[in-house]
């Protein structure tokens, strides 16, 4: 009886192998294409904000169409969430963005064009690019009824960043030739600032949040210790003094962030509402990616940003489903792989960089084959699934200063092997390349383990590399070694690595391309190495970052960093791989989104209301 | 005793398909080159992400045909933005067997170029789809599973002699070496191994080759694990110190090592293979835990835990679940493993028999 169970079983089992193996070729029909969807490219713009006086207060009206009120919306910040609320104190991403939700700037920046737009500030004017004269508004208040005046903003910058409280990144910004801008008051409502010398991005720089001098000035005079800890993340929710359209109402470390309207803001809709129209902002703090993709699936969320191979499961849906998803462009990430040009020898008089592989790395030539060797174009579709720019300059492609003459090339092997082939590399047997000393052209070619994108990334430069007949040992190492390696140790060959820029301001990358700098990665220097052992192409770097920031017209400071574009694409220390292109859907029942390349979807938070839907 | 081991296995139903499917894995791990279609870093680049290559038996009218294969054309769709692929049925690729291929050396000296299945060279047999850059899952689940399958073994061979010879030194003994010995190896044992190697992970030299990175940090991992398998060994040497045939030993004058090494250690035998077939699973494990965090094994080599680390984003999961043969692997190796090590415990130990 059992045997005959057990043969029975088994010629099902046979059954289905044998039904597995026969398969029958069909083709399929052609199926109508019948999708309805378009991507939105071309963005449209309400009108600037305008400012407007009703008794007595000086309002900042807008422009976009008139909504209704209430509703909440939920967003998401991977990690763990905010390390602080204090706007001065606050060195990372998600803490800058949630204080800056709760302080206002003097100054935002136009979605559209990047030009400075008033906010917190009614104006500004300058004549001559050494004397800005800030005008506030008047009669707008604190959370707490204290009016905003112009002894809060001289207060913010003599007590607060100048004296060096905080996060001093603004303050080592505005320093020209070693000088700090001077800041005085002149009337209850009106600034003056004053620098040395002309200097452009200073009207970006001084766009900072402002604190309230009433609450601020007794913890300024403890000291620095004590302001690190003024209003950091154990306040209460009833203790902030704030002056933006939300206002802290509850805090769960690890879990969320709630921010409620502020019932008195000083934006209003045209028919002179106050605004915001959301009664709630809610930041859910979720651990990784894989987590806040299932939190929108599960509604629990409303705005989420989407890259590379993600976006696509989401496009198929986007038809029925309740979002839309935004194509913002190019983002201001980009992808290269940087060469280690350091000819110094470190503390025991050892090289950095071995002479042998030194001598290969400062040819230019050797660095120009690679560049043409590189793949671009399936590194963007295989990598990025498709959405991604192969990039060549050294600003991001949604930068305003990017020089469009750089037009970039397909890969080349064979020109890449006439280049190495002129500057004296020589192939043996096997397709080997030997420089003209016969060493055998061998690297080592780091990135951060762990990232699937800079691994694949890494797997295939090598494979283009050794097309060239190099031989490229591929090691993704743990980022903290990483990270040593390219700020303490400089042993390495090429990494493969990401920055992020800002579009609107290419002085933001003078601690890359400076060479005093101290991301200047393809040759850094330490702070023992005084002598001066610039290459021709880095002095000219320095000369323009040095200049460009002192000139005043935008045409000018256009030349000087196309020019310093062009250097970088012609030396190549970074050679530039490929830029991500931003996606973001967000659910349809929120209107007035005018996504924006340089500000992205949430940019406009006061203006943003809720439909039904 | 190894055919009474035998025997015992092949009497138990699960444990001999145990058996037959380790045997089966690790054959096709020797022979990886020649069953492979491609080599472990061979690259196409227009298949990214391809879908495994449907063989059919039965052609577009219906009769019976010998296996074949089409390849797969990939195409954008801007609107959708995704990679589609399509198959391309203008020409039909035979399956052929033991045909000419690309070229390697069989048994590592051997120069063959004939592989157990292959199509013609322009067209693409992956088995189990492609992986991020285009190469083939299926060949390289065979070279991976090399790395992950041994690296166990390796393992064993530094934990347990060290474990037997220390924990019979200290039963033997006893007394006061025996107290001193027994409180280092709990000392050895309260190391946190986790964070150990998250931070040998950022201390070891970056020009070692992954492989020798993961023996280093494997060896490692055994110089911590003996003191748990030392304790036991001790336990059984202290009750088989007092028998007969050790104190006749003691009295013809053979020195103590000589009497641990001959006499003491031959008694905990079985224990000792019960113990190593029981970890062997355990190290398979670590590895592809440690390969998915990025500690093991490392791009371009390939291995079944930096494998299944591909298939961990969330969309991976979704629509290519090609890339999680790695996990199922791995799942199988550890069953087998298991269910082969209980067996030979219950052959062995018939007093702890509980079925």
């Amino acid at each position: 009886m059992k045997r005959i169970l057990y043969i029975i079983l088994s010629i099902i089992f046979l059954t289905i192998c044998l039904k597995a193996c026969i398969k029958r070729d069909i083709p399929p029909k052609e199926r109508l294409n019948n999708r309805i969807l378009k991507t939105d490219v071309t963005f449209k713009f309400p009108q600037e904000s305008r400012n407007v006086v009703l008794g007595g207060v000086d309002y900042l009206q807008s422009q976009a169409p008139v909504g209704k009120f209430g509703g909440e919306m939920v967003v998401s910040t991977i990690g763990e969430g905010p390390k602080t609320f204090n706007p001065f104190t606050s060195k990372d991403a998600v803490s800058s963005s949630m204080s800056g939700l709760m302080f206002d700037s003097l100054f935002t920046i136009s979605p559209n064009d990047g030009k400075v737009i008033p906010k917190l500030a009614k104006s500004y004017e300058t004549k001559d690019g050494k004397k800005y004269i800030v005008h506030l508004r008047q009669g707008i208040k604190w959370s707490d009824g204290k009016p905003i005046t112009a002894d809060d903003v001289v207060f913010t910058w003599n007590k607060i960043i100048l004296a060096g409280l905080g996060n001093t990144s603004t303050r080592d910004a505005v320093v020209i030739d070693g000088k700090l801008p001077k800041v005085t008051k002149i009337d209850n409502y009106t600034v003056k600032f004053e620098i040395l010398k002309p200097f452009s991005p200073f009207i970006r720089l001084i766009s900072v949040q402002i604190a309230p001098k009433h609450i601020f000035e007794p913890v300024t005079k403890q000291g620095a210790r004590a302001f690190d800890m003024f209003y950091s993340t154990n306040t209460k929710p009833d203790n902030f003094v704030t002056s933006g359209a939300f206002r802290l109402k509850e805090y769960k470390a690890a879990q969320r962030v709630v921010f409620e309207r502020n019932s008195d803001y000083y934006m209003l809709n045209k028919k002179n509402q106050k605004l915001p129209y959301l009664d709630k902002i809610i930041y859910l703090i979720v651990g990784d990616l894989n987590n806040e993709i299932l939190k929108f699936e599960g509604h629990e969320i409303d705005v989420i940003s989407l890259r590379g191979s993600n976006v696509a499961p989401y496009k198929i849906k986007e038809a029925d489903s309740d979002y839309k998803i935004y194509n913002l462009g190019a983002d201001t990430g980009t992808m290269f792989v940087a060469i280690n040009l350091n000819p110094r020898r470190n503390s025991e008089n050892k090289f950095y960089v071995d002479p042998k592989k030194q001598y290969w790395f400062s040819d230019k030539d050797f660095r120009t084959a690679i560049d043409y060797a590189l793949d671009r174009k399936n590194m963007v579709q295989n990598i990025a699934n498709g959405l991604a720019k192969p990039l060549f300059t050294a600003e991001s492609l949604n930068s305003i200063f990017l020089n469009t003459k750089i037009k970039g090339h397909e890969r080349n092997l064979k020109k890449a092997k006439e280049v190495l082939i002129n500057a004296g590399f020589k192939y043996g047997n096997n397709k080997k390349l030997y420089d003209k000393f016969g060493n055998r052209v061998e690297f080592d070619l780091y990135t951060n383990a762990g990232n699937t994108e800079r691994e694949a990334i890494g797997v295939m430069v090598k494979q283009d590399l050794e097309d060239l007949g190099m031989r490229v040992n591929f090691k993704p190492v743990e980022f903290n070694t990483l990270v040593n390696k390219m700020t303490t140790t400089f042993d390495w060959d090429m990494i493969i690595m990401g920055l992020t820029g800002s579009p609107l301001e290419p002085h933001d990358g003078l601690n890359v391309w400076h060479s005093k700098g101290s991301l200047h990665l393809f040759n850094q220097r330490t702070e023992d190495d005084k002598k001066d052992d610039r290459f021709t192409f880095e002095k000219r770097l320095d000369e323009i970052f040095e200049s460009a920031a002192l000139q005043t017209t935008f045409a000018s400071r256009k030349k000087l960093y196309d020019e310093y574009q062009q250097i970088v694409y012609d030396e190549k220390p970074f050679i530039y791989l490929y830029s991500p292109v931003r996606m973001v859907a967000v659910r349809k029942k929120f209107r007035n989104i005018y996504p924006s390349q340089l500000l992205g979807i949430t940019y406009n938070i006061e203006e943003i209301y809720k439909d039904k839907y | 005793m190894i055919k009474d081991i035998f025997e015992g296995i092949l009497k138990d139903k699960f444990a001999t398909i145990a058996l037959i499917v380790l045997i089966f894995i690790y054959f096709c791990l020797f022979f990886a080159e020649f069953i492979a279609p491609y080599s472990m870093n061979y690259t196409d680049r227009q298949l990214s992400y391809v879908p495994p290559s449907p063989i059919f038996t039965i052609d577009e009218n219906g009769k019976l045909s010998k296996p074949y294969t089409y390849n797969y054309k990939r195409t954008y769709d801007e609107e959708l933005m995704q990679t589609v692929f399509k198959l391309d049925r203008s020409k039909k690729y035979y399956l052929k067997f033991f045909a000419r291929g690309e070229e390697y050396s069989f048994l590592w000296f051997i120069p063959m170029d004939r592989h157990l299945i292959t199509v013609d060279n322009d067209g693409r047999l992956y088995l189990l789809g492609g992986d991020i850059n285009g190469r083939d899952v299926f060949s390289r689940l065979l070279f991976g599973g090399r790395i992950s399958m041994t690296i166990g073994f390796l393992a064993l061979f530094v934990l347990f002699p060290i474990g037997l010879l220390y924990g019979g030194i200290s039963g033997y003994f006893g007394g006061k070496i025996d107290m001193f010995m027994m409180r280092f190896a709990e000392a050895v044992m309260s190391i946190p191994s986790f964070y150990l190697l998250i931070i040998l992970a950022a201390v070891l030299p970056s020009n070692m080759t992954s492989s020798q990175r993961l023996t280093l940090i494997v060896v490692i991992l055994a110089l911590i694990g003996w003191a748990g398998f030392a304790r036991v060994v001790r336990g059984m040497v202290l009750s088989i110190k007092n028998q007969d045939f050790v104190k006749s030993a003691k009295m013809a004058g053979s020195s103590d090592l000589r009497i641990i090494i001959k006499e003491v250690l031959p008694q905990t035998t079985s224990y000792v293979i019960v113990a190593m077939t029981l970890s062997v699973p355990g190290y398979i494990l670590s590895e592809s835990g440690l390969s998915f965090l990025g500690l093991g094994i490392q791009q371009p080599d390939a291995s079944w835990g930096n494998m299944l680390k591909e298939a961990q984003e969330y969309i991976n999961i979704l629509y290519r679940p090609w890339l999680l043969t790695p996990g199922f692997l791995i799942f199988v190796a550890v069953l087998s493993f298991n269910l082969i090590g209980d067996t030979i415990r219950d052959i062995l130990d018939p007093k702890s028999k509980t079925r």
